[in-house]
């Protein structure tokens, strides 16, 4: 087989104009792909740009209004087995593996090995085992899944596919929920198995990934190809752009209108679990961001503050109009005017089988109620309004909010406190998961909320997402604050060499 | 080969720590603690208990063969909440037809049908499963009344039934010897035949069943098939006991069954739990009853005990302890706080 990095084997795959459409939206548009044997195919393209539609023909888990997948310049038949028997298997985006069964039992999931319709346990922890070694990740095999980490899943996901056997592997946005040490574990290993002649497609968000690792990017829009080509023809500009067919203005470009005013929270000395007496302070209109790697107890930090997690030192104060409250429990924070955005934003933050509008409500009861009644008028008109602030798309309040993509679920969770013009508000990891568009949305009405005079406090891992929001940045590492960098003394290197201990920069 | 990404670190542990690893994924953790519990103080305060040794089997299998069926339903996440009538119709039926294998066979056909018909309410229409076998419980409860005019129906076969009720080898009556029967049959399906494996499936993650190829329905079909096979099995024994078939028969027997699976350590939303679980949660309420009745307490005080069991067994787990811990710790800050503000 052929290993070079650029010269790659025949054809494995062809997509030959695909058209898929649900209802009256087209979601793929006349698209035709072709991964060769060892190549790293990457596709790029917004939410909604119909990347996990095409996936989900190739896989044959949709069939084709028009067009047809073809391995080995044969048609594969219609149906998800035929498409496994091609060779042909998808990691899926959304776990799906049964939390109580064993790692071993999740791997074959749907095809034990049986004889006369028992278990042949052995057969099937040898295969298990096979599939992990393969992908080189030491899982206990009689583990059950349920008490595995999210990222190590997401490995056995990955092992559940190479199971298969496949010559063809299509990853679904597998870095989404991964740390960087486990990202980096992840592409070496995408490209091993290309090495030894796998085609792989690799569906990401992430742009510096896909020139890490694809050798050919694939950029959808809208539901059509817009380029594919080979990825040293491009810069990762270029394909941004190309993505959302308009200029973002990525930069700096959005000025900030207002100037830091008045102290308004002031956090002193709080410690609390993986927190060392820290201490922080946000003025009105300020745009203070946390750095740091996961895990050096940025969360904890800012749950502490707001008294979601408990203290065991140190003090929070809101001021506001000359006011000063003492923050103890999260739900005196929020009452005195703290919002909250969690990481989690499915678990935490949203109430994904109800409406847009009773999600806007809920935090917002007291003032869109009257003697505890609802009242429908006021919180339509109140939600449709935020939900306009934000750019819905679809603006539609009545819609479940699970029906929504991550990028737009993000969107309603600020929507929900924007309604009470916090005084300070806390976002943790904003844009995680979210697509470009969107997140250049979510950047504006971040400012936006700042320029109203809150308060904001962000963590976030993204690098230029911190650095373009933040008018100031405190560091964290192993629970302490090693520097603070004003918007000036702060790039991507000074944060980073800060994160990860080098040199001090300038301590506060 | 290549570089080896080890992320699980039960490797690490010493024999301690696997020892808790492996304890750690069993759910029979509640059950066990709470049977030695009751197996303690009763030996301490009524050691007549396990002298009496066939009354307390007895007792065990009558809680435990209905209790066992339904865990084959609980496991995929569903509730049968027609076991007892369909105890009662099937013995009526049983009773109604003069040829004693004849009628057997009718009352095992009974429950598989009403097997059937659960499982078409469940899978087919898409009946939420407490409602679909809540409407089951009424209407075979009335059918059973119908069939036997409003009135025990004695069996016309009554030798068969005096017969039915001698041990067979020491304390193991006929009840005890098909009660081990079931437990073992179940025990191998849901452990070892690819099918019962997959109920955990079916329970735990049913979109992950579905994309993986598992035929779902069937396998609903099946274990509500199961569970009214065995509801049917025990309205047998229990008539050929008493050699009448009453259309009230049971009535108590729905619930306690549901507390033995739970006591047991499964999982009402499907997923999680086992057999043997089930079997050590049916020894610890037939210890206790039987402790309970030799001792004199009156039936209604022993429910009093049968549900502070439940409700301790239920709290107890350690899930539960976390959670009562969050909100004794949320109500806490709540009043703290009121007194800070300044």
């Amino acid at each position: 087989m052929v290993t070079a990095e650029s010269e790659f084997g025949p054809v494995l795959i062809e997509a030959d104009a695909i058209t898929k459409s649900f209802g009256g939206a087209v979601a793929v548009d006349n698209v035709s792909i072709s991964v060769r044997a060892g190549e790293i195919y990457g596709l790029v393209g917004e939410n909604g740009a119909g990347k996990s539609t095409l996936m989900r023909v190739l896989a044959g888990i949709l069939s084709p209004d028009q067009g047809e997948v073809r391995v080995d310049g044969k048609p594969v038949q219609p149906g998800a087995r035929a498409a496994i028997s091609a060779g042909i298997s998808l990691v899926h985006q959304e776990l799906s593996l049964v939390p109580e069964m064993t790692v071993a039992e999740n791997i074959l999931l749907g095809s034990f090995p049986t004889k006369v319709g028992f278990t042949e346990y052995r057969k099937l922890r040898q295969i298990a085992a096979d599939a992990l070694a393969e992908i080189g990740v030491g899982v206990d095999l009689d583990e059950r899944v349920g008490r595995l980490s999210v990222a190590l899943r997401q490995f056995v996901e990955i092992a559940r596919a190479v199971a298969k056997k496949p010559r063809i592997l299509i990853f679904d946005e597998p870095t989404a929920t991964l740390t960087p040490a486990e990202t980096d574990y992840l592409l070496a290993m995408l490209r091993r198995l290309a090495d030894g002649g796998m085609a792989i497609i690799y569906i990401s968000h992430r742009i510096p990934e896909i020139f890490s690792t694809c050798s050919t990017v694939a950029i959808l829009r809208d539901g059509k190809l817009v380029r594919s080509s080979s990825i040293d023809s491009l810069t990762p500009s270029q394909v941004v752009d190309q993505m959302v067919g308009r200029e973002l203005g990525l930069d700096l470009a959005t000025k900030r209108t207002a100037t830091p005013g008045a102290v308004v929270l002031d956090a002193q000395g709080i410690t609390a679990p993986k927190v060392n007496n820290v201490s922080v302070q946000v003025r009105s209109g300020e745009i203070v961001g946390l750095g740091g790697l996961v895990g050096a107890g940025r969360s904890e930090l800012v749950r502490a503050i707001i008294g979601a997690d408990d203290r065991t030192a140190g003090s929070v104060t809101l001021t506001h109009n000359g006011e000063t409250i003492t923050i103890g429990s999260y739900q005196s924070a929020v009452r005195n005017g703290v919002a909250y955005v969690p990481e989690e934003r499915r678990i935490d933050g949203l109430a994904l089988s109800m409406s847009v509008e009773d999600n806007i409500r809920l935090p917002n009861r007291k003032e869109l109620s009257v003697a505890g009644f609802k009242v429908g008028s006021k919180t339509a008109q109140v939600a449709q309004l935020l939900a306009d602030k934000v750019g819905l798309r679809p603006p539609e309040i009545r819609r479940d909010v699970g029906e929504y993509s991550g990028g737009n679920q993000q969107k309603v969770v600020l929507a929900k406190w924007l309604g009470r013009r916090p005084k300070f508000i806390v976002l943790d990891e904003p844009t995680r998961g979210v697509d470009v568009g969107a997140k250049a949305e979510i950047h504006r009405l971040v400012k936006e909320i700042a320029d109203q005079g809150t308060a904001v406090l962000i963590v976030s891992s993204d690098l230029p997402e911190l650095l373009e929001l933040s008018d100031t940045i405190h560091v964290m590492r192993d629970g302490h604050v090693t520097g603070t960098l004003s918007k000036e003394e702060a790039s991507e290197k000074s944060v980073m060499s800060l994160a990860s201990g080098e040199t001090i920069v300038r301590s506060s | 080969m290549s570089q080896i990404l080890e992320l699980s670190d039960a490797k690490s542990k010493g024999f301690f720590g696997r020892a808790g690893t492996v304890i750690g994924r069993r759910t029979e953790g509640r059950g066990i603690a709470l049977l030695s519990v009751i197996l303690v103080i009763v030996a301490l305060t009524e050691p007549l208990v396990f002298s009496a040794y066939s009354v307390t089997l007895g007792r065990i299998a009558l809680i435990g063969i209905v209790a066992l069926g339904l865990t084959a339903v609980i496991l995929m996440g569903e509730l049968d909440l027609s076991v007892a009538s369909t105890l009662a119709l099937s013995g009526v039926v049983m009773a109604s037809i003069p040829e004693l294998w004849l009628g057997i066979l009718a009352a095992l056909a009974t429950g598989l049908i009403v097997g059937l018909i659960n499982a078409f309410f469940v899978s087919v229409v898409g009946i939420n499963s407490f409602i679909a076998t809540l409407g089951m419980l009424f209407a075979l409860r009335g059918l059973a009344f119908v069939i036997s005019d409003e009135a025990p129906v004695s069996l016309v076969n009554k030798e068969a039934g005096i017969s039915f009720g001698e041990p067979l080898i020491g304390p193991i009556t006929p009840r005890v010897l098909i009660f081990i029967l079931v437990f073992i049959a179940i025990q191998i399906f849901v452990s070892k035949a690819q099918a019962g494996r997959e109920f955990f499936a079916v329970g735990g993650n049913r979109q992950a069943a579905r994309d993986a190829g598992i035929p779902v329905t069937r396998r609903i079909v099946t274990g509500f098939m199961i569970s009214g096979f065995v509801a049917a099995l025990a309205g047998i024994i229990n008539s050929l006991e008493r050699t009448t078939a009453d259309p009230t028969a049971g009535s108590t027997v729905l619930l306690t069954a549901f507390a033995a699976a739970i006591i047991g350590g499964n999982y009402l939303k499907g997923g999680r739990g086992s057999i043997v679980g089930t079997l050590i949660g049916a020894a610890a309420l037939g210890v206790l009853q039987v402790a309970l009745t030799i001792s004199g307490v009156q039936v209604p005080v022993q429910q009093i005990f049968i549900g502070a069991i439940l409700l301790i067994a239920v709290t107890t787990d350690p899930n539960s302890l976390r959670s009562v811990r969050g909100s004794i710790r949320t109500l806490r800050q709540g009043r703290a706080k009121n007194s800070v503000t300044t």
